[in-house]
């Protein structure tokens, strides 16, 4: 599964061309921080957000991200460094829902008010024209509960209206706080394909989630945090590159011999009954090394190490809350 | 289903202005209007308002008539009043204490973040409705009530003192309560303990004071809100110690701007 993914996104970055010029859109956050009392909840984070890509923030659980998007709205007030939008602060912007589009929570509404009313008030706040409340109900699917209290929709339906809200300025800058929160996987898709499409577009796009796996299928780069601080700020190839270790799988009936063939090339082997783990170079090469022997190959598989097995490497010691692994009879990790 | 989506970020809205404090207040009073309690909050308005004074008048005007009544009609035509208070509280107090029990307060700000202004569209969109509710609601139990009045021969005409005051002051007063209670609301952020807050200072505290021993007891009865304000409301106090109907306006509208500006200040400063 990751290695078709992680093919799509190399087709992707080599058609990626990156459209920047100065003065184009983007958040810029510097040493931001913010502590509750004795909790630091955000530590000292710095990063850019680039228009014309989805850039992923990526977290566990309690890392800081919904904190730090709160300040990037203005919502909450750093206790050190500052983030800006478009080269200003959110709160100095004539219209922010022209400039930024986010979905926060998307369950903090008024129950008893439609989800057309709720966009209505939003839309004559900012100036922006009535019709397109119906063209985001449209766009998310939601037109024909439109006139229903939003307390009866499903969590699905509460997602899709926040994703509306997001959209409803048609802003060139988006925040989205884990859009794909209680979506079916038809709506997760749905969510990607908008994402990918809001950058193609050459908007700027944040989207935080705690599911690296996700995060693979979405983001052309990756700002990862722990426990307030950020641990990786790269593009997804190179974090999967730095991060996601492969090997070479090998199945041969000669496997003892091959083994002293690769170590002779100064490779990193490992045996067990027919099957050779080999590290430091890619499939072809080791076919190559061995077929040249004339040594029968039953198999040469390319493993990569899955990137939430890398997530959890970076983050482990940053995580806030974990579980205590079950304890199995016998089981030892 | 959908699965494409058609955004063109180039787009152009021709012809849009930048939004200002008028698009706030419309705003605001878009979401006032869109939910269902603010209906039945002036509902209950105006038959507490009107619907009790023309019962009471209804019931009274014959005792009042007679040589053994030691009130004065005039206190009866707005009696209702007393009770529509309940419904301006609950009105100012909902107004905000909703958002923060939705968490929608992160929408408000998000769209509109100059926050004076968040919380003047709201004053304004409150007391106009309030004071529009309480004036034609003071008006309403007036005509109906002072019906059976005059079927008594103790009617009290328009024109006679403090009639007419009375009514626009179940306005002002109804849209100064709501704001103090807004105010209490922003401060507390929470709805049952900012209703009750309200409505014990209003309703219990207020009249417990009158016990309190000695003239500076009898002046801090006078200076609680609902005691200072509400004079204004009637054109007879049943309540011969309140303060006069202005003076006491004047003191509860300062008490509200007071607790305004704190609640300002803090509402400012906090995260949202
Ligand atoms: N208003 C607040 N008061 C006190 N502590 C807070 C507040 N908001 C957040 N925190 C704390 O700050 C830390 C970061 O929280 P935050 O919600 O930003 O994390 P997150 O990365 O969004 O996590 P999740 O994936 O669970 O949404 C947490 O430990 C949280 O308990
Ligand atoms: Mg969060």
């Amino acid at each position: 599964m990751y290695a078709a993914t992680i093919r799509r996104q190399a087709r992707r970055h080599a058609h990626h061309t990156p459209s920047a010029p100065p003065g184009v859109p983007l958040i810029a956050v510097r040493g931001l921080t913010k502590t509750y009392g004795q909790k630091v909840a955000v530590d000292g984070v710095t990063f850019t957000v680039e228009p014309g890509r989805v850039t992923g923030f990526l977290g566990p659980n309690g890392a800081g991200k919904s904190t730090t998007m709160r300040m990037i709205l203005g919502l909450d007030r750093p206790t050190a460094g500052s983030v800006t939008v478009n080269g200003h602060r959110y709160t100095d912007a004539p219209a922010p829902l022209r400039e930024v589009g986010a979905l926060l929570e998307a369950r903090a509404l008024h129950p008893g008010r439609t989800a057309r009313n709720h966009l209505r008030w939003l839309a004559v706040s900012n100036r922006i024209p009535e019709r397109r409340v119906d063209e985001v109900l449209d766009l998310v699917g939601l037109t024909e509960v439109a006139d229903q209290r939003v307390g009866k929709f499903s969590l699905g339906m509460g997602q899709r209206l926040g994703i509306a809200v997001a959209l409803l300025g048609e802003p060139p800058v988006v925040v989205l706080d884990e859009p794909v929160n209680g979506l079916d996987p038809e709506g997760i898709r749905w969510v990607r394909t908008l994402a990918r499409q809001l950058a193609e577009q050459g908007r700027t796009v944040l989207v935080s989630s705690h599911l690296m796996s996700e995060m693979a299928l979405t983001a052309d780069h990756l700002v990862v945090i722990g426990r307030g601080r950020v641990l990786a700020d790269c593009s997804m190839p190179e974090f999967i590159a730095e991060h996601a270790a492969s090997h070479v799988r090998v199945r041969t009936p000669r496997a003892a011999e091959g083994e002293t063939l690769l170590r002779g090339h100064g490779l990193d082997v490992a045996r067990t009954g027919d099957e050779l783990r080999v590290q430091g170079l890619d499939a072809a090469g080791v076919g190559e090394l061995l077929g040249g022997q004339g040594l029968l190959l039953h198999e040469l598989t390319l493993v990569r190490s899955s990137l939430e097995d890398a997530f959890m490497t970076l983050t482990a010691d940053s995580v806030e809350y974990s579980a205590a692994m079950p304890q199995e009879a016998g089981a030892t990790r | 289903m959908i699965d494409t989506v058609s955004l063109d970020p180039n787009r152009h809205v021709p012809g849009v202005r930048r939004p200002g404090f008028g698009d706030t207040v419309h705003a605001e009073w878009v979401k006032f209007w869109s939910v269902r309690s603010t209906f039945w909050s002036i509902a209950m308005l105006f038959v507490l308002g009107a619907g009790l004074t023309v019962l009471v008048c209804a019931t009274s005007a014959e005792w009042l008539a007679s040589s053994d009544a030691d009130e004065s009609p005039a206190a009866f035509v707005t009696w209702g009043m007393m009770f529509a208070q309940i419904t301006a509280v609950a009105l100012g107090t909902l107004i905000v204490t909703t958002e923060y029990g939705t968490g929608m307060i992160r929408a408000t700000l998000a769209a509109s973040p100059r926050r004076g202004s968040v919380l003047a569209a709201k004053a304004v969109v409150l007391t106009g409705t309030l004071l529009v509710a309480g004036t034609v609601t003071a008006f309403a139990g007036y005509l109906g009530g002072n019906w059976f009045l005059d079927r008594e021969g103790i009617g009290i005409a328009l024109s006679e003192d403090g009639v007419l005051r009375a009514m626009v002051g179940s306005g002002l007063y109804l849209a100064g309560l709501g704001l103090f209670a807004m105010a209490v609301g922003l401060l507390i952020r929470h709805t049952a303990a900012a209703l009750s807050i309200v409505l014990a200072l209003v309703f219990v505290v207020g009249n417990m004071a009158f016990l309190l021993p000695g003239s500076w007891g009898e002046y801090i009865a006078k200076l609680l809100p609902g005691n200072a304000g509400g004079g204004i409301a009637t054109p007879v106090s049943f309540n011969p110690q309140l303060l006069g109907p202005w003076t006491g306006f004047a003191v509860f509208a300062a008490e509200t701007a007071a607790l305004l500006i704190a609640a300002y200040v803090v509402f400012r400063r906090r995260d949202a």
